[in-house]
């Protein structure tokens, strides 16, 4: 059995349950109330009725007629049958056979003898039918009492049957809220449990527990997204540095091997050092990449001109393009600002340049961009090399992600990660286009005016 | 000269004292910040080297007690975390240099010589002159022997760079650092596509070579030009 008290299920149902009820009880008390007022309405103008045909009987005949009628009527044996008494002007009753003292006038409660129940009360009226003679007609509410009776037991059976309908109803309700969600807590517990890949079932109906599972399932996939790629690049880390650490250790051991040569031991001793700097460097893109991610540098924003970097840029890398053996064109508009780190902004151009010059052949040409397009400036590097596949494009700016070619040549595959870094810490993006044949990279800014830092 | 070293890593404080009393200058080691400041604020030294992060007392947190009690001691700071938050923030604190562990020795020896002959600001010289290279620093114009030179503005930069040192050694990093603001390593030698720039540039007409290679370590103007 469901544990009732802590069980929020529950207290929804039978708080609803507990509503219904009182609802009900209190639209039968209305009815009830109702009906019970009509008819006492009813039972006055009934009442009163009669007097007045008693009095005209009075009218037409005489205290004698009177009399006639009043003995005529007691005569009759019905649930319906009324009461009867005709007062002197002394008090004395002078006919019928109600047995209640001489009446005010008008309407109202009376009390009377019962020749065989006793006391009891009646609604009668009492009226003058001459000068001191008092006519009382009164009825003792019985068949009204019966008529109550009724409807209050029959509204009492209702009133059970229907309650017990709505608790069993509350009872299949709480029953099914906690189903529900009993299935999202079971599956967090799998997941907790260690089954990552448990998600929470959702069923056709697209109700609101539907679409909770389903916001959870796609948290879910994200999360585990996530830790994906936090185990690739834990074991990409661990593959990367396996390499170099693996030549650091062979050469250290060849040194280990010939000591006597001195010349020998300055020669190993510097590839090793050499070997240690790629592991620091691994390590420095790696937390470079980290920090551009935190958002942290944001609040050290400054107003850049995007077109004084670019020409630095293009001032520093031509010769070192050209002596490549690659040609380097640029065509910068001026007065490009964006609020940003210039140093970061300059590495991701960097990195874009670098990429153009390491991954194509020699004669190759690189344009370097950077225009205003709408509300944002653009940073291009696009080059005639082979290119990059287009299905590849989603991949090549994930961390360690690196084309099969390009496996021999030297970098880790986070340049362009860190690109991307970067464009989003500044708002933007990278984007990536095929030029059929060479890649084009675009780091999107949006733009700002040079009045508002 | 004489410097003091704070640094709470037994290791690495080693490493640095041996390295500069082997090129000559005077060293003292302590290993927590509170003495530090205590030793900087007490005695006379040429240049401190402090940890960023040290027990009592953080590097970045001495460098502002010595300057706001005016004690204008050349700091250089050593730290593990190459983030640029904290460079900005150890600069902004009055520190000289910033220097990310781990560092090649040659890299802070470099800096270590180049802070402790720092000018005053006021005494910012608008000629340079050395070995029969002049330059005009207002004028952005260099000559050798006489003979104008016309260089681009990243090889003045350069070239001021390595008059300013009057023979010691520049480091490619601190070149990437002051000349082009980068505190990162390309992959592409843009120093060195400069300084083979600059060199052509100097030397044109078979003079003596102007700029010497300390392979390894960085640059420096030449003594027998």
């Amino acid at each position: 059995m469901p544990r009732w008290r802590s069980s929020a299920a529950y207290r929804i149902a039978f708080t609803n349950f507990v509503a219904f009820a009182a609802g009900l009880a209190l639209l039968g008390v209305v009815v009830f109330a109702v009906m019970h007022i009509a008819f006492m309405r009813e039972l006055d103008s009934t009442i009163s009725d009669e007097a007045q045909t008693l009095v005209d009987e009075y009218k037409v005949g005489g205290s004698r007629e009177l009399k006639e009628a009043i003995a005529e009527r007691e005569m009759v044996t019905s649930p319906t049958r009324m009461m009867y008494a005709v007062y002197a002007p002394d008090g004395r009753r002078i006919a019928g056979s109600l047995n209640s003292p001489r009446p005010s006038l008008g309407i109202h409660d009376i009390t009377f003898v019962d020749p065989h129940e006793g006391p009891d009360s009646a609604r009668g009226i009492g009226i003058d039918v001459s000068r001191g003679e008092r006519l009382l007609v009164a009825d003792d509410r019985e068949w009204i009492e019966r008529i109550d009776a009724t409807v209050i037991g029959v509204f009492v059976i209702a009133f059970l049957a229907a309650c017990g309908v709505a608790f069993g109803g509350a009872l299949v309700l709480g029953g099914y809220l906690q189903r529900r969600l009993h299935a999202i807590s079971r599956s967090a517990e799998a997941i907790i449990g260690g089954d990552i890949r448990t998600r929470v079932p959702v069923s056709n109906s697209h109700d609101e527990f539907d679409q909770v599972a389903a916001t959870l399932n796609r948290m879910l996939d994200r999360i585990e997204g996530l830790l994906e790629n936090l185990r690739q690049v834990s074991s990409d880390i661990a593959h990367d540095l396996r390499t170099p650490l693996a030549r650091l250790r062979n050469s250290l051991e060849r040194g280990l091997a010939d000591k006597g040569d001195a010349n020998h031991a300055a020669a190993v001793l510097e590839d090793a050092l050499q070997r240690v700097d790629e592991v620091l460097s691994l390590f420095a893109a790696i937390l470079r990449i980290a920090e551009v991610e935190s958002g942290e540098t944001i609040r050290l924003f400054k107003l850049v001109d995007v077109s004084e970097l670019v020409t630095g840029l293009v001032e520093s890398y031509g010769a070192a393009i050209e002596e490549s053996g690659r040609t380097l064109v640029s065509s910068i508009e001026p007065d490009l600002v964006v609020i940003g780190d210039s140093e970061l902004l300059a590495q991701a151009a960097i990195n874009l340049i670098e990429n153009a010059q390491q991954h194509t052949p020699a004669g190759t040409l690189i344009r370097l961009t950077a225009v205003s397009a709408g509300p944002h400036v653009c940073i291009q590097v696009a080059d005639t090399g082979p290119g990059i596949p287009k299905r590849e494009f989603s991949r090549v700016v994930k961390r360690f992600a690196r084309l099969d070619r390009s496996r021999s040549t030297s970098g880790y595959g986070l340049g362009l990660s860190l690109v991307g870094a970067i464009a989003k810490l500044h708002g933007g993006q990278l984007q990536l286009k095929d030029l059929d044949p060479g890649l084009s990279a675009i780091i999107e800014l949006p733009a700002t005016s040079q009045t508002s830092p | 000269m004489r410097i003091l070293i704070a640094e709470d890593d037994l290791d690495t404080a080693e490493f640095v004292e041996r390295g500069l009393v082997e090129i000559g200058h005077t060293a003292t080691v302590v290993a927590n910040g509170s003495e530090a400041w205590m030793r900087l604020s007490t005695e006379e030294f040429d240049i401190a080297i402090l940890d960023r992060m040290l027990p009592a007392l953080d590097g970045v947190s001495i460098v502002r007690r010595l300057r706001a009690a005016e004690i204008q001691t050349p700091v250089v700071i050593l730290t593990a975390l190459g983030r640029i938050n904290d460079r900005v923030e150890g600069l902004e604190a009055g520190a000289d240099d910033y220097l990310v562990k781990p560092f090649a020795f040659s890299e802070l020896a470099a800096r270590v010589a180049a802070v402790g002959r720092r000018k005053p600001i006021q005494s910012q010289p608008t000629r340079l002159e050395y070995r029969g290279i002049e330059i005009d620093l207002l004028r952005r114009e260099v000559r050798r022997d006489g003979t104008a030179i016309v260089l681009q503005p990243r090889e003045f930069r350069v070239l001021e760079e390595l008059m300013n040192e009057g023979g010691k050694i520049v480091t490619r990093t601190m070149l990437l650092e002051r000349v082009w603001n980068y505190h990162f390593d390309p992959r592409t030698n843009i120093v060195e596509t400069h300084i083979s720039h600059l060199r052509a540039k100097l030397n044109e007409g078979g003079k003596p070579d102007a700029i010497e290679t300390v392979r390894g370590v960085g640059y420096r103007m030449s003594d027998r030009a």
